[in-house]
């Protein structure tokens, strides 16, 4: 049964009741701290060793499209008619405009310690404990637009730009590829100041608090925003006829990016899925 | 795929290492910050910034220092802050992981700049926890019954 996922902004009350009710029951069960573990883990840099799947990397998009599925796996089992929404950040762009009010994610943190004090993830509420932090709070934090130097949501007309380049990713696949649309939508740019980061990673930016480190996933917005995220794929693609993941084929041994990459046939851990795969969604869930 | 290959994460920070290949490419920004006691020789530096400690050296008791030309151990306030490296050469921080910096200094004011007053980092691979991540994430064996993928 293809299930459907909706703007955050058009949930009804009773939607955004039970994607709550599912949320808060994911945690209490424990599961929902694996999902911040395994974000964590598979946070690999493109300047140290090894094997990237999650970031700075073409598989960016299929590694965190199977994350938003399990995650949505996990509420179903709570919830069969729950799903993942998406956050439009071209469109819902203000502190109190949807997802952060208090009857979904809450809103904003206080300014004397980023604690988010509203909605049903606020500590008070004693649903939402953090224990996978990168520092020892046990509160959820936000910080929105940064006050101490202001930075605005990626716009309409920056996320238009990612989404014409034809080509899916282009070498050396990583973050300092300059072509591609993966990383123009993951946002990993060069020099400094506000343009070195772009669209997804401004996202995370923008929220701040939890967001912006490595434990990002303890802050539900996560998954409303790489629903959105998710979704640009598959505009890409209507976009693209016939475009495809790259690289098709992995690099070779003489290639900087040799097994450091999964290319399009390849299995991604963990899921041992390939990209291509991945690509198409339409008989899993569909976005409204 | 090559997932034995690849790094975990929590592998990494178990040594707190952040290799430094290309430290040459690295702006030596560093040595042109006002700050407390630096070496200018390595780039390490011991200061207070906003009231917080940072420290960072340059290791060389890595065997691997010899040919990587050594590795950071960054702290706040004694606490281990993990760096990563990016390709360009700047380096990331666990606290702040959608922005890069130039310099493990810049890094580590980054964090602090992000850290709020009462705010301390948290030793994530310490005793208790000290087992996990440390490889078998990697080896396809977690997710085995994941296979939602494209056949739900």
């Amino acid at each position: 049964m293809v299930y459907t996922r909706k703007d955050v902004s058009t949930l009804t009350s009773a939607e955004r009741r039970r994607f709550v009710t599912a949320m808060l029951e994911v945690k209490r069960r424990g599961e929902y701290d694996e999902f911040v573990r395994r974000h964590i883990d598979y946070y690999v840099s493109d300047g140290d060793g090894g094997l990237r799947t999650a970031h700075m990397a073409p598989s960016f998009l299929p590694w965190h499209r199977c994350f938003l599925l399990d995650l949505e796996q996990a509420l179903q089992r709570v919830d069969p008619g729950v799903s993942v929404p998406y956050w439009d950040w071209t469109r819902d762009r203000t502190r109190t405009s949807a997802p952060w009010t208090k009857d979904l994610l809450g809103g904003d943190g206080r300014s004397s310690d980023r604690q988010v004090m509203t909605g049903p993830f606020a500590y008070a509420q004693g649903k939402w404990r953090i224990k996978e932090g990168v520092t020892d709070g046990d509160f959820l934090m936000r910080e929105f637009g940064r006050p101490r130097k202001p930075i605005q949501l990626p716009t309409r007309a920056e996320l238009k730009a990612a989404l014409e380049d034809p080509v899916y990713d282009t070498a050396p696949y990583d973050s300092t590829t300059t072509r591609g649309f993966r990383n123009r939508l993951e946002g990993w740019g060069h020099g400094t100041g506000n343009a070195t980061w772009e669209n997804h990673n401004r996202v995370h930016r923008w929220v701040g608090g939890h967001m912006l480190g490595g434990a990002s996933v303890n802050d539900p917005a996560f998954w409303l925003h790489h629903a959105f995220v998710d979704l640009q794929w598959t505009r890409w693609q209507r976009k693209h006829k016939g475009a495809r993941y790259l690289p098709e084929r992995p690099p070779g041994s003489r290639d900087s990016q040799y097994r450091r990459i999964v290319a399009r046939h390849e299995k991604m851990p963990p899921w041992g899925v390939t990209p291509a795969s991945m690509e198409d969604h339409s008989h899993i869930y569909r976005y409204a | 795929m090559a997932g034995g290959l690849a790094l975990t994460r929590r592998g990494v920070m178990r040594g707190l290492l952040v290799s430094v290949v290309g430290m040459a490419l690295a702006p030596v920004v560093a040595a042109s910050r006002p700050s407390g006691r630096r070496h200018p020789r390595d780039l390490s530096f011991d200061e207070v910034y906003r009231g917080r400690h940072i420290f960072g050296t340059k290791s060389g008791s890595d065997g691997r220092a010899a040919f990587t030309g050594g590795a950071w151990q960054v702290t706040v306030d004694g606490r281990p802050l993990h760096l990563m490296r990016r390709a360009d050469g700047s380096y990331l921080s666990m606290v702040d992981h959608y922005e890069s910096y130039p310099t493990p200094l810049e890094a580590a004011r980054a964090a602090v700049d992000e850290l709020g007053p009462a705010e301390q980092l948290r030793a994530m691979d310490g005793g208790a926890d000290g087992g996990r991540g440390t490889g078998t994430r990697r080896n396809g064996t977690e997710g085995g019954g994941h296979h939602h993928g494209v056949h739900p």
